[in-house]
């Protein structure tokens, strides 16, 4: 049953071949780590190659890439900005503050887990992780979209209940969204 | 027959073209700025990837009427401007009917951005009116004079008489005061990068753009591929002698446009007003000494 379940059609195959190719990224870079950004995208990495552009709202973007630490304030703004995203969209947690806490796992004001609050696709380790590790990574996030294994997406609309607990028990009490999550997985079939 | 092929054929051609040359464009401009640059099917990719994403946010009825309205604006435009081989709607439709129907898309989008109610929107909406206040009114002085010059409005007789004459009477030499306004023009019609205030994604977040995702702004971008190629075509038949074969058009194309990116490689952006200060400034003078000199 689940070999019929996990197998994609021809067409669902070709539509990842080509979308692969072009993901648009839009970085949030409260924490530290920006600065790794500009050469990447620049003439000596050059990320366009793979076609990762940089794109400045969240309604056009695909990859919303998470620099370093969140505070708590800026955490609700990512969740905003997470679900103002149009699906397929992946999240690539940057540095190691956003798997553990890195340097300020003893911190009462930044967030530990990144994975707690929205789905994350791939992490990349380090403090700072070098522009050749960030192309790595793209490169990673390509080879999985290409094997159709990217589907993080999917849990913040199937599993939004944890998702929203884990974010009000953070924020002690209810943020306000603008999106209804549960009404859009319904409208679109997710 | 062959008119019904080519109203069907003619704008998955034009798109093919435009696209290409989207791709290029990025290419050109990473290998100026001496990165590798993405592949020249880019664009292909990208809007692939936009008709593709699995949900899409509609803010309202107008929201999705004006995207149509937007891409039939460009594809009525399309339709009255001869390309080599089809000319069947512009005997009918002269230059004066491409004017009215230049401004469609526009007006398209005003509507649409209007509705999604983001500030960045509206602010780029305003600025594109304002800079379509800049270039209009320099390009429609140099299609008047170019009409007053051949003593015709019909693109078409206009492409005919720079054919018969050869180079000689191609518009941008027997008046080149009114080619070089027009050029300028163009460049602020494109949207390229001195006059790329509409845009600005460092500013106001790509203005019109800022609240389209997945399908809405593929249509944009479908719409911008071919509505690049219609705006060089223009240029193109009233002063660089049409083309008799789609050889010579797509060269003509690509030299005019490679022009064009040059110096939106090179330049910086305007502010908005100093955008149209610039438009009434130095193309609009031109624009109306060219006039003169044909009148008298």
């Amino acid at each position: 049953m689940d070999e019929k379940m996990t197998q994609r059609s021809v067409w669902e195959k070709i539509a990842a071949k080509l979308s692969k190719r072009s993901l648009w990224m839009l970085h949030y870079c409260t924490g530290c780590g920006a600065i790794e950004l500009p050469p990447t995208m620049t003439a000596r990495f050059d990320m366009e190659r793979f076609g990762i552009n940089p794109m400045v709202t969240p309604r056009q973007a695909d990859i919303l890439l998470i620099t370093g630490y969140l505070s708590v304030k800026t955490l609700k703004r990512v969740v905003l900005t997470y679900e103002q995203m149009q699906a397929p969209k992946y999240v690539v947690g940057f540095g190691s503050c956003t798997i553990n806490g890195g340097m300020y796992w003893n911190s009462y004001a930044t967030m530990k887990s990144l994975d707690r609050y929205i789905p994350v696709e791939t992490y990349i380790a380090g403090c700072m992780p070098r522009p050749e590790a960030i192309i790595y990574s793209f490169n990673e996030l390509i080879a999985k979209i290409d094997r159709g294994e990217a589907n993080s997406w999917k849990d913040y609309y199937n599993n939004y209940d944890f998702y929203r607990e884990n974010q009000e028990h953070t924020f002690e009490g209810p943020i306000e969204t603008y999106n209804d999550i549960k009404a859009d997985a319904a409208l679109f079939r997710i | 027959m062959n008119v019904v092929l080519w109203i069907i054929f003619l704008p998955i051609i034009l798109f093919v073209i435009g696209t290409f040359m989207l791709g290029y464009s990025r290419k050109f401009i990473a290998r100026i700025e001496r990165r590798y640059g993405p592949p020249i099917q880019q664009v292909f990719y990208d809007i692939f990837k936009l008709m593709n994403k699995k949900t899409n946010i509609s803010h309202g009825w107008m929201h999705d009427f004006a995207i149509l309205m937007l891409l039939g604006g460009t594809l009525l435009t399309m339709y009255f401007i001869p390309v080599p081989g089809f000319s069947y709607f512009a005997q009918y439709g002269d230059v004066l009917v491409i004017m009215y129907v230049l401004l469609i898309p526009a007006l398209g989008m005003a509507l649409g951005v209007g509705e999604t109610a983001n500030p960045n929107g509206s602010i780029g909406i305003s600025r594109a009116l304002m800079m379509l206040a800049g270039y209009d009114i320099p390009f429609f002085l140099t299609f008047i004079g170019m009409a007053m010059l051949n003593n015709t409005t019909s693109m078409l007789d206009l492409i005919h008489l720079q054919q018969a004459g050869g180079i000689a009477t191609w518009g941008i030499i027997t008046n080149p005061i009114l080619g070089v306004a027009a050029l300028i023009a163009l460049q602020g019609m494109l949207g390229e990068k001195p006059f790329e205030v509409m845009v600005a994604p460092h500013e106001i977040a790509t203005g019109p753009m800022t609240e389209m995702g997945g399908k809405y702004l593929g249509i944009m971008m479908i719409q911008h591929a071919i509505g690049v190629v219609i705006e060089l075509t223009i240029y193109i038949n009233l002063f660089l002698g049409g083309a008799v074969n789609w050889f010579e058009y797509i060269v003509k194309l690509f030299v005019l446009f490679t022009l064009l990116l040059s110096v939106n490689a090179v330049f910086g952006r305007f502010r908005t007003d100093d955008a149209v200060r610039f438009m009434w400034k130095i193309p609009l003078p031109l624009a109306i000494i060219g006039v003169l000199f044909i009148i008298f």
